[in-house]
């Protein structure tokens, strides 16, 4: 094993490499990983719009249901959303997309607070390559809302903007308890497992091949999320041979909402 | 703390670059505790699979058609048919979606056999691939880092699982379970076998059977009929994803010349570089262009 004089160097040379190589897998996801997903968007988006009443198993909604309302009261306006946009009850594949939706709404805005708690030294010292992973987790997230609202609105509806309203308030307070990195790490690793077997989940809920593919797509992602969040804490990277049910969360969530 | 060395000196050159090896096995153990509550759910899929492919064979519920439809869906599923310049690029799949097409009728049930056998396939080489690894001195001997020994080890073992996950749910569908490697993979992997003579083709070489696994799990769980088929893959494409998460990260240290930072000890992530943050999830949805064909691993 090549050792070097100092870990300043070790960095500087690690920080270099490291960065062309995430690039370049940026660049690979950009031309692989995206227009899959986005055909699958394609394929539901256009059979939603020739089928408007109901290509989704009743994506037709229900008149009258007052917003997705995040009940979340954390002092940040990114945990409320916008309750001001009244969006329609959905049923079927697209109930399951606007659930899902809410959840990645709700891991952007915390993964947003971390960051910004961070920024404010919140936190203690934050490590680059966790400022690094929030970053792009949240990046990610926001894709994954995108991605179900895309769908939410070709099907003539209004993207779902606020958070999941039954896990927000458990996370606001949570939240709030957090201190340093590894508080929010143990933050972030519950909401990316409650994520994944959301996901997981829904793959089996859906009926439709297209929304089938896109659960699919992000799930493993989410559950890559939380790997890295493991390591980071010093666990063991790849804890379970099946990944659980466990966290998921159930379709109430939207329909109470 | 857990995997933390009793000591940090001063001079990072001095600081241990291995957790402790009881530590680990805390670890490994706990892990597996967790791992028999997940397990619960994908045993009561198979088991009803056991019980549905019985009562569907009782009742001859076989759809030529159907089987028709399914075998196009999981075309669809294949967004291309190349392997984007990897290790396994050079493993042909040429003719293997042909003879999908070609094929008269599969009932839906034996589709879905295909792909599990092709499954099967994939976890024979895997468990095989990291065995082979494990009797190489820097990966399973005493010069390794204790870390990628033990992800080694315990990944084998997760893969092990998940042979015994995919026969099981072949022969609940009636099926003939796999035992033998993809064959297809399974000349890319000889082929890379006499070059592994440092860790990091070892890690390239596993990160492309991970990716390919992940990928090909990814695009079955669309392709599936069964309801328990689908719930099994499922609980299994994260898991070689997380897989491949891990070993883009171990490889990006040992590209950066840094094996001293792949380790679980606490704090240690106070020394990554940024990027090291990131290069674990390259894309925001995961990918499907690597996913092996169906029949590939499929018994005649």
């Amino acid at each position: 094993m090549r050792r070097r004089t100092s870990t300043t160097e070790v960095m500087a040379i690690s920080e270099h490499e490291l960065t062309v190589m995430t690039n370049d897998l940026e660049q690979i996801h950009h031309d692989v990983g995206m227009p899959a997903m986005e055909a699958a968007i394609d394929e539901w988006t256009e059979r939603t719009r020739s089928s408007r009443r109901g290509f989704l198993i009743g994506a037709g909604a229900v008149a009258g249901s007052a917003a997705l309302v995040a009940v979340g009261t954390g002092g940040s306006a990114a945990w409320a959303g916008t309750s001001s946009k009244k969006t329609g009850k959905l049923k079927g594949d697209l109930a399951v997309a606007a659930l899902a939706a809410s959840l990645e709404n709700l891991a952007v805005a915390a993964y947003g607070d971390v960051l910004k708690a961070a920024t404010a030294g919140k936190l203690g010292t934050v490590p680059p390559a966790v400022a690094t992973f929030a970053t792009t987790v949240k990046a990610q997230h926001a894709q994954h809302a995108q991605a179900w609202n895309s769908a939410i609105v070709a099907a003539g509806h209004k993207a779902i903007t606020t958070t999941d309203p039954v896990l927000t308030p458990i996370v606001v307070a949570d939240f709030k308890k957090v201190k340093n990195v590894v508080g929010a790490a143990k933050l972030a690793l519950v909401l990316e497992d409650d994520a994944a077997a959301t996901y997981q989940s829904a793959i089996s809920a859906v009926k439709a091949t297209s929304s089938v593919k896109v659960a699919a797509s992000i799930q493993p992602v989410e559950m890559q999320h939380a790997a890295i969040l493991n390591f980071v804490l010093g666990q063991y990277p790849v804890p379970n041979a099946f990944s659980p049910l466990k966290g998921a969360r159930p379709l109430t969530d939207y329909t109470k909402g | 703390m857990r995997g933390r060395s009793t000591q940090t000196p001063a001079d990072p050159e001095e600081r241990p670059i291995d957790v402790d090896p009881h530590a680990m096995g805390d670890l490994i153990e706990e892990s597996q505790d967790i791992h028999h509550d997940a397990m619960a759910a994908t045993a009561v899929s198979l088991e009803e699979m056991v019980e549905t492919g019985q009562e569907a064979r009782a009742h001859g519920l076989i759809d030529p058609e159907e089987s028709r439809q399914v075998a196009a869906r999981r075309s669809t599923m294949m967004t291309g048919a190349a392997f984007g310049g990897g290790l396994l690029a050079a493993a042909g799949i040429a003719g293997a979606l042909e003879a999908l097409f070609a094929s008269p009728a599969f009932a839906a049930s034996a589709t879905d056999v295909q792909i599990l056998q092709t499954a099967s396939s994939i976890e024979v080489l895997a468990v095989a691939t990291y065995k082979t690894a494990l009797t190489l001195p820097f990966i399973g001997g005493s010069a390794a880092n204790p870390v990628v020994k033990a992800f080694a080890t315990t990944t084998m073992q997760q893969h092990m699982q998940h042979l015994a996950a995919f026969n099981a749910a072949i022969t609940g569908l009636g099926g003939k379970a796999q035992n033998n490697p993809d064959p297809a993979l399974q000349k890319v992997v000889a082929a890379a076998v006499p070059g592994l003579t440092s860790a990091g083709p070892v890690v390239a070489l596993a990160l492309e059977l991970e990716q390919g696994a992940a990928e090909t799990y990814v695009a079955d769980v669309a392709a599936l009929s069964d309801a328990n088929a689908k719930k099994v893959t499922a609980s299994i494409m994260g898991v070689e994803a997380q897989h491949a998460s891990v070993l883009l990260a171990v490889q990006a240290l040992l590209n950066a010349n840094a094996p001293q930072l792949i380790t679980l000890a606490a704090g240690n992530v106070a020394n990554l570089p940024a990027a090291a943050g990131s290069v674990g999830f390259p894309d925001a949805f995961y990918p499907t262009d690597q996913a092996r064909p169906a029949t590939e691993g499929a018994l005649s």
